[in-house]
């Protein structure tokens, strides 16, 4: 058992990631045809829009992000646990989902934000908008990654500066800043990444704006929807976008080992509270207004815009919209993405539990890396490679036909291969940190190796494996990017469905399923916290 | 002159009353330091000193000048101190030279290169300049922290636990340096430790603190010799601290009689007896006791005896013929009886 799994799963990874990736990359075409694809002015203007939008959304996050990681961690800024939670609410909210409340706030026409400053002075849709869309939606990666090293600094290297003559500005600018920028940059740089394999938001913004703004992403959407000519020019595409994933996850990795080196010594774990004196309300006033202004308005502007269709007419709040919920359609792509999303969440943490315990740091890797893969090129690879039925032969008698292409087993395979990393490293970890004397224990007391393992670790990564299947079940609710690609024609899921309603038909339906769609996530969030405080409570 | 001057500071951590009424004055070029047990306060006294943490009541002086007194405060970096910390604190993204420069850097004074040459030269590390802090041990570490300490000739050096890290050996290497810095130097010097061989080793004066107040305060041969309290006692140098009754000129502790050393200051009634494990001799007359184990300590041997419930320690020569389980008599050399009334 413990000599088949690391094949076996080697070989499921290989067949369903790094195969279908290698037809993706044949099928561009060879290295002639990909300089000629990328010298096209379309092809360089999209370049162009994914590193501008994905540098403008790092500048942003991180302009935003390490004033409030600061706040959060440093200081006694008023509401400090709020202010955390809705600082980091961003990361479980799917990022259309904000561009859609960014829309009816801030389009240029009947924005609501727009009618107070004046019309046409505000327009949510170009490069500038994606940017900062983006941004605020992927902040968490650098509020979170700046405020755990800020924790983690030994406050006695601030102390040896202050006692050597350094007041708390200057301390900040040459030991904390220093120390923390590594970090800091690294969750810059996943900003960046993510940004750059966004597509909803880059399409929701960028297509309809004039001048269009568009970006490797929803090109290589537009070649697919092409059909069998624009398949491989989409294919070219997306080794760029490849390419620029690769390229700045290596800067991050280089990023991460240097923050490692700084952060080490040190035990960490005291950083010590700056009082902010008079600056208190001042501050709090500033950092809570502009979290209101980025994160709870474009929220509260979906529930409102599923509520009163036109804008200042307070009179007709109505839910009318909301029996939009109850239509079959809606109701069938509900339930498409709930049991999607359980399977997936099912698959995600027994397949990272079985490549845990094989405790194969390459296979780890393996199973890490589709993970890195922006949805849009894992999607291309999967659409390349299982368009067409997939015959296994075995023993020259038995033929297995695998038909995956066009089916919904196919949404599931993306999923599922792209939230892995996610149940590997939760249930690697928690192995990491189980007390394997339990399962030792367990073995001396008579028990086999399974029994020893059910008895004595597995109770240990329950906590963790638990919190890796919701986190995918939430991810995989409400997919928009692989979806779009991949689910089969006439079929929906939340995230088709909402994107379709928001692009073509109806702002207003789209707003109400997505506020069903945020209660459901904002609940699930309520349910964690109070399961995660119970759990530290008994332990 | 006085260096350093508490008058009554008070600091509590949320109900915990952490250092109370504490007053302390610190003579220029002198070396105190502050022993105590883990959560005596004396971290937290240091602290206040350097202007890390506010006191909530008291007052703090440095050199004569009030730095804090709760509507006065001076900051940290104002204070002109020095400050070795149990951590070390080296910043890992500068060099040693960049390290032990930062100080100078933030003065402007004219010959950064020359005077960080020289502080590095005080602790042995001239050749280690451009090293970088990964690639140094911890009591190379400790050492680099020790010339940014002192590179800016601070009034005091603040030393919070600075040994406690190392391993024992470098513990006494750098123990040394830090006596022949100070006679080199003549800084004044506030040393907290909850180690008190380093305490007696190192200080002209040694405050023994105990749940925030500072039970005595005198050189250290007298801390050993006399200690002011049963708790003094116990902590320097690991008395016996047996409770008891004193009743015609014996001690009787857990149902055994002691006669009491000629010369002992006793009077009838309740007492704690503290008895220095060398001034336990065995094998000399007096009441038998059990021995339970004996512990080969290099210099010496200890013995462990049984009384009732606990054990008195005793020091003796390794030849003695004594095996567990077997009776040993045991004779008081000296000892010094702390009368409890009231209690």
């Amino acid at each position: 058992m413990t000599r088949v799994l690391p094949g076996a799963l080697a070989a499921l990874l290989l067949a369903t990631v790094f195969v279908p990736l290698g037809l993706l990359l044949a099928r561009s075409g060879g290295s002639g045809d990909w300089l000629e694809a990328w010298r096209s002015p379309e092809s360089r203007h999209a370049l162009a829009g994914t590193l501008l939008t994905s540098g403008g959304a790092s500048a942003i996050a991180l302009a935003l992000g390490v004033p409030f990681a600061w706040l959060i961690a440093r200081t006694d800024v008023a509401a400090r646990g709020a202010l955390r939670t809705v600082v980091t609410l961003p990361s479980a909210i799917p990022p259309y989902l904000w561009t859609m409340g960014w829309i009816a706030l801030a389009n240029p026409r009947s924005g609501w934000l727009t009618l107070v400053v004046g019309r046409e002075r505000l327009d949510v849709y170009g490069t500038a908008g994606i940017a900062f869309v983006l941004g605020t939606s992927a902040l968490p990666l650098v509020v979170l990654a700046t405020a755990a090293a800020l924790e983690r600094i030994d406050p006695g290297l601030e102390e040896a500066a202050r006692l050597s003559g350094a007041g708390a500005f200057t301390t900040f600018r040459d030991v904390t800043l220093p120390l923390i920028a590594p970090a800091t940059l690294s969750g810059g740089a996943l900003v960046f990444v993510f940004a750059s394999a966004s597509f909803g938001v880059p399409y929701l913004l960028g297509v309809p704006a004039n001048p269009p703004a568009p970006t490797l992403t929803t090109r290589i959407y537009a070649e697919v929807l092409m059909g069998e000519a624009g398949l491989a020019r989409a294919a070219s595409l997306s080794v760029q976008l490849l390419l620029v994933a690769v390229g700045v996850l290596a800067v991050n990795a280089f990023l991460s080992r240097a923050g490692r080196v700084r952060l080490s010594r040190g035990k960490g774990g005291s950083a010590r509270v700056t009082a902010l004196g008079p600056w208190r309300w001042p501050l709090s006033s500033l950092a809570w207004a502009t979290a209101v202004a980025v994160i709870v308005l474009p929220l509260l502007a979906i529930f409102l815009t599923g509520l009163m269709p036109t804008w200042g007419q307070w009179g007709r709040l109505t839910l009318e919209h909301w029996s939009l919920v109850l239509q079959p359609r809606t109701l069938a792509a509900a339930g498409a993405s709930a049991l999607l999303g359980a399977l997936a969440a099912l698959l995600v943490g027994a397949l990272g539990l079985a490549v845990a315990i094989t405790r194969r740091r390459w296979l780890e890797t393996l199973a890490d890396a589709p993970s890195a893969l922006p949805g849009t090129v894992l999607a291309l690879a999967l659409l390349v490679a299982f368009s067409r039925d997939v015959r296994f032969i075995a023993f020259e008698r038995v033929t297995f036909v695998l038909a995956l292409g066009n089916t919904l087993w196919l949404v599931l395979l993306s999923y599922v291969v792209k939230h892995l990393a996610l149940g590997v490293r939760a249930a690697s970890d928690a192995l990491a940190q189980a007390d394997l004397s339990l399962a030792e224990a367990a073995r001396l007391s008579g028990a086999g190796r399974l029994r020893a393992f059910v008895d004595g670790v597995l109770p240990q990564l329950h906590g963790a494996l638990v919190g890796a299947a919701l986190l995918t079940f939430l991810t995989c609710v409400s997919e928009l990017t692989m979806s779009v690609l991949l689910v089969p024609t006439g079929g929906d899921v939340l995230g088709t469905l909402l994107f379709e309603l928001q692009s073509y038909a109806d702002p207003a339906s789209a707003a109400v399923i997505a506020s069903a769609l945020l209660l459901v996530v904002l609940s699930a969030l309520v349910v964690q916290n109070v399961v995660a405080r119970r759990a530290e409570a008994r332990g | 002159m006085t260096a350093v001057e508490l008058l009554e500071i008070e600091k509590a951590f949320g109900p915990t009353a952490v250092v109370k009424k504490l007053s302390l004055s610190v003579r220029e070029g002198e070396l105190v330091a502050l022993l105590g047990p883990s959560g005596c306060g004396k971290t937290t006294t240091l602290r206040m000193i350097a202007g890390l943490e506010r006191p909530d009541r008291g007052r703090v002086l440095l050199s004569g000048q009030l730095v804090d007194d709760g509507a006065t405060f001076v900051a940290p970096e104002r204070r002109g101190l020095g400050m070795v910390f149990q951590s070390y604190a080296i910043w890992p993204h500068k060099t040693v030279f960049e390290n032990v420069a930062y100080p100078l850097r933030l003065k402007r004074p004219t010959d950064v290169a020359g005077a960080v040459k020289q502080a590095l030269g005080w602790v042995r590390l001239e050749a280690f300049g451009e090293r970088r802090p990964h690639q140094l041990s911890g009591g190379q570490l400790q050492r680099v922290a020790l010339a940014r300490a002192l590179v800016g000739a601070p009034k005091v050096l603040l030393l919070d636990e600075p040994l406690s890290n190392l391993d024992v050996a470098l513990r006494e290497e750098l123990r040394g340096e830090i006596a022949s810095l100070r006679a080199k130097l003549g800084t004044t010097m506030i040393l907290v430790t909850h180690d008190q061989a380093e305490a007696l080793a190192l200080a002209d004066r040694v405050a023994v603190m105990n749940r925030g107040v500072i039970e005595q305060l005198a050189p250290p041969d007298v801390v050993y010799r006399e200690p002011a309290t049963p708790f003094v006692a116990g902590f320097v140098g690991g008395a016996n601290v047996l409770d008891g009754e004193v009743r015609d000129a014996s001690f009787v502790s857990h149902g055994v009689t002691f006669p009491l050393p000629a010369g002992t200051a006793a009077q009838a009634g309740p007492g704690t007896l503290v008895v220095r494990a060398e001034d336990v001799h065995l094998g000399d007359g007096g009441p038998a006791l059990p021995l339970e184990a004996r512990l080969f300590m290099g210099s010496a041997t200890e013995f462990r005896l049984a009384l009732g419930a606990s054990v008195l320690r005793a020091t003796g020569p390794a030849a003695l013929e004594a095996r567990p389980g077997q009776a040993v008599t045991v004779r008081f050399g000296r000892a010094q009886l702390f009368s409890r009334r009231g209690t």
